[in-house]
């Protein structure tokens, strides 16, 4: 079975290099940028041509990597790559009326770089992946390390995803009606309804193997379903559940991708009414913001919660745990279209008397 | 472990918009590069491109009857070489809608096509153009699960100029994990500005048509098009239509350069490498390699050495962007889908514009079409970032 191990998460937050969610920070007009670090891990000439969605991959991975420096593969998310990079490239192909150009930002905004860069930098030479399907792009990343691990009972990986806001991707989902049109701080996204979510971004790494010894959790499930209605949402996640759970078993946890757009409520109040009304329900966007691979700030966040076993009450939409949390239901949602269900336990659940 | 077996194709490219019109250009040598007629560009004229011969208009008349007002030409490209493929392989709307049914697209360009439009939308204030949810890569693949209503595990890959040859793994390994039952994979690329600007801007577009492992080779041309295939577990399609088997798969970094391969090929050599480990095979066993062969000068004498160090006596092999140019995201599906061809009818397609061999590893492509006998087809892709991918086709 696969096992997280060491993680990095650079977000929003205060996760890096390590977790501190004693202190909340705020959006600043609607948006929820990352803290980012110095990177001291980075050469100065590298990191100096890096646009930041590469930056903050690389980042997040180099610390792992001194632990361990050769995976047996790279598997990286990003739904959008250097987003940045690339609007700046078709800005002087426009200025330059397709003038002679220079392909720094047209070989930096490619999907892979983030995956390339990490390769590059460590020499790794083994499988190398980019997952870039919008809203489950992380989730296709978590199912290749699942076969992966299967196929090679040995191995191990490097796990992760990217996605960065740019003022340009901001604007074109501002026109599709994605974000909050009036000011609102993250605090109060889900007291406030309205349609449109707060833009997010980050990068999230991870260490996985098969070995439970030390691990922090372990990856149980994960699948994926399209459609934008609610009662197949509701059928494919009774399924998932039946699948994962014996009868009359429950998550300890239901950790949901509500992003404060009132449209999209209905998915969560499917998913939520096939769960005992005992279970806890918490959110996690007000944290981390909505991006294409918000669900890695998700995962994240539930290595944090069973190492403490407790959840903290900034998450909380309803109930509280009455025994420490132990297996941890993630459902996400992406504009109303994408759903995926990801299961992660704690992994040494075996040990603690039930 | 269960064989993967291909029991539906489609393409359209600039040799085609079939599989049949492909293998009739690829048998008589007719390239598709050429002077670009449907694209705006400033290059038009300058630059010789290999274009799929509709304009966005037709092909959306002839895909949706009503032309659907937000799609993108890479999304009408990649429906067709689909549609193409799922009638082929006769799955049903039933089987198609299944969550049984995985699809797994590639591509590298995505709805970044409509340069223009995506700059306009990046800074308006408001009027946004119809195509807000359409520039991204997922768009492409989700233009398919929409299509058919697709319920099953749905991916998109994008490692450059391998993405497809990754799809096309991605898939298999979704059927042997259990994920899925049968898997519709492939990938889709047209012409931007975007492409065009890059590659120009790092001086690997050739004025003339490419000359792939011609001593004199001056760089590529790019192309457009897509490539679907239909994957299902032998005991599943016992009763239908089999291709080919899709023995083996490799996947490997080559760890060297963002936009150039190392010297002797690592990359390459270790993707070669590993599609024969992971399908059981001797590099004899292999009868004719569709190589990568873009007609750069770094691709081809590396892929060379590699090949060299891999087999000592290189088998037969061609370069197919002769005919297509490169279609990126689209090449390792398309190149499949030649590969196949190669084995169903036993013949080889002979590589275009090659003079000379290169003097410091003198491989010859094959010149002439003619029928020849092979069990294992390899079929190569090679990306920036080093994204080396190896798929390797057997006789059923």
């Amino acid at each position: 079975m696969p096992y997280f191990h060491q993680s990095a998460c650079i977000s929003p937050q205060l996760s890096f290099p390590e977790a501190d969610l004693t202190q909340i920070r705020t959006s600043v007009k609607n948006l929820l940028n990352v803290v980012e670090p110095d990177y001291p891990g980075i050469p100065a000439g590298i990191k100096r041509r890096m646009g930041k969605s590469v930056r903050m991959a690389v980042g997040a991975a180099l610390p792992l990597l001194e632990k361990h420096p050769q995976p047996d593969g790279m598997i990286i998310a990003t739904a959008n790559g250097g987003m940045e990079d690339c609007i700046k490239f078709l800005n002087q192909i426009i200025e330059y009326n397709e003038g002679l150009l220079t392909p720094a930002s047209f070989v930096q905004s490619t999907s892979n770089a983030a995956a390339a860069q990490i390769a590059l930098v460590t020499k790794n030479h083994q499988y190398n992946i980019t997952h870039v399907h919008r809203g489950l792009a992380f989730e296709n990343a978590l199912m290749d390390v699942v076969m992966s691990l299967k196929e090679n009972k040995n191995a191990a990986y490097l796990l992760g995803c990217t996605d960065e806001i740019s003022a340009y991707n901001y604007n074109i989902d501002s026109l599709a009606g994605w974000f909050r049109k009036e000011e609102v701080s993250n605090i109060d996204l889900f007291t406030t309804s309205a349609a449109g979510a707060i833009p997010g971004e980050g990068s999230f790494m991870v260490w996985m193997n098969n070995e439970q010894e030390e691990a922090v959790a372990g990856l149980d499930d994960v699948r994926t379903v399209h459609t934008e209605d609610p009662a197949i949402v509701l059928h494919a996640f009774k399924k998932f559940l039946s699948e994962n759970f014996a009868e009359g078993e429950m998550p300890d946890l239901m950790l949901t991708g509500e992003n404060g757009d009132m449209r999209l409520l209905k998915y969560y109040d499917a998913v939520e009414s096939a769960v005992l009304d005992t279970v806890p329900v918490a959110r996690f966007k007000h944290l981390c913001g909505d991006y294409c691979t918000a669900s890695s700030f998700a995962c994240w966040l539930s290595f944090q919660i069973l190492k403490e076993g407790s959840i903290p009450s900034i998450l909380l939409k309803k109930n509280t745990a009455s025994k420490p949390v132990q297996r941890i239901l993630i459902y996400n949602n992406y504009r109303g279209a994408q759903h995926a269900f990801v299961l992660v336990s704690s992994a040494h659940e075996f040990l603690v008397d039930r | 472990m269960s064989r993967i077996i291909i029991t539906g194709m489609g393409l359209i490219s600039a040799i085609g918009n079939t599989v049949a019109e492909n293998r009739d250009s690829l048998q008589f040598e007719r390239s598709g590069i050429g002077h670009i007629k449907f694209y705006k560009t400033s290059y038009a004229g300058r630059l010789p491109t290999a274009e799929v011969k509709h304009s966005t208009e037709d092909l959306n008349k002839k895909i949706f009857g009503e032309p659907n007002p937000s799609i993108t030409r890479t999304s009408l490209l990649a429906l067709h070489a689909a549609d193409e493929a799922i009638r082929d392989s006769g799955l049903t709307a039933e089987q198609m809608a299944s969550n049984e049914t995985a699809l797994v697209g590639a591509t590298t360009v995505g709805g970044m096509c409509l340069t223009d439009e995506i700059f306009h939308d990046a800074l308006a204030k408001d009027h946004g153009t119809p195509y807000l949810s359409s520039y991204d890569y997922a768009s492409v693949t989700m233009a398919i699960q929409s299509r058919y209503g697709m319920m099953g595990e749905v991916s998109t890959i994008n490692t450059a100029c391998s993405s497809s040859a990754n799809a096309i793994l991605f898939g298999a390994r979704l059927i042997r994990n259990g994920y899925a039952k049968r898997a519709i994979v492939g990938g889709a690329e047209s012409l931007a500005k975007f492409t065009i600007n890059g590659f120009n801007a790092l001086n690997i577009l050739s004025s003339k048509a490419c000359a792939p492992f011609d001593r004199d080779r001056n760089g590529l041309n790019l192309g457009e098009g897509a490539a679907f295939l239909v994957l299902e577990k032998e005991e599943d399609c016992r009763d239908k239509k089999n291709y080919a088997i899709l023995t083996g798969y490799g996947n490997k970094n080559d760890a060297y350069h963002p936009s150039s391969n190392s010297p002797e090929g690592d990359g390459p050599y270790l993707s070669m490498k590993d599609a024969l480990q992971n399908g059981g095979l001797r590099a004899e066993d292999i009868g004719y390699i569709n190589a990568h062969g873009t007609g750069t000068e770094n691709n081809d004498e590396t892929e060379s050495r590699a090949m060299i160090r891999l087999f000592g006596n290189v088998p037969a092999f061609s370069s197919t962007k002769s005919y297509t140019g490169h279609t990126l995201g689209a090449a390792g599906a398309v190149e499949a889908v030649y590969s196949i061809l190669n084995l169903v009818n036993q013949e080889v397609y002979p590589s275009l514009s090659f003079k000379n061999p290169i003097i410091e590893t003198g491989l010859v492509p094959v010149l002439e079409y003619s029928k020849q006998e092979f069990i294992h087809v390899m079929s190569n892709s090679f990306g920036f970032g080093g994204n080396c991918s190896t798929l390797i086709f057997s006789k059923t």
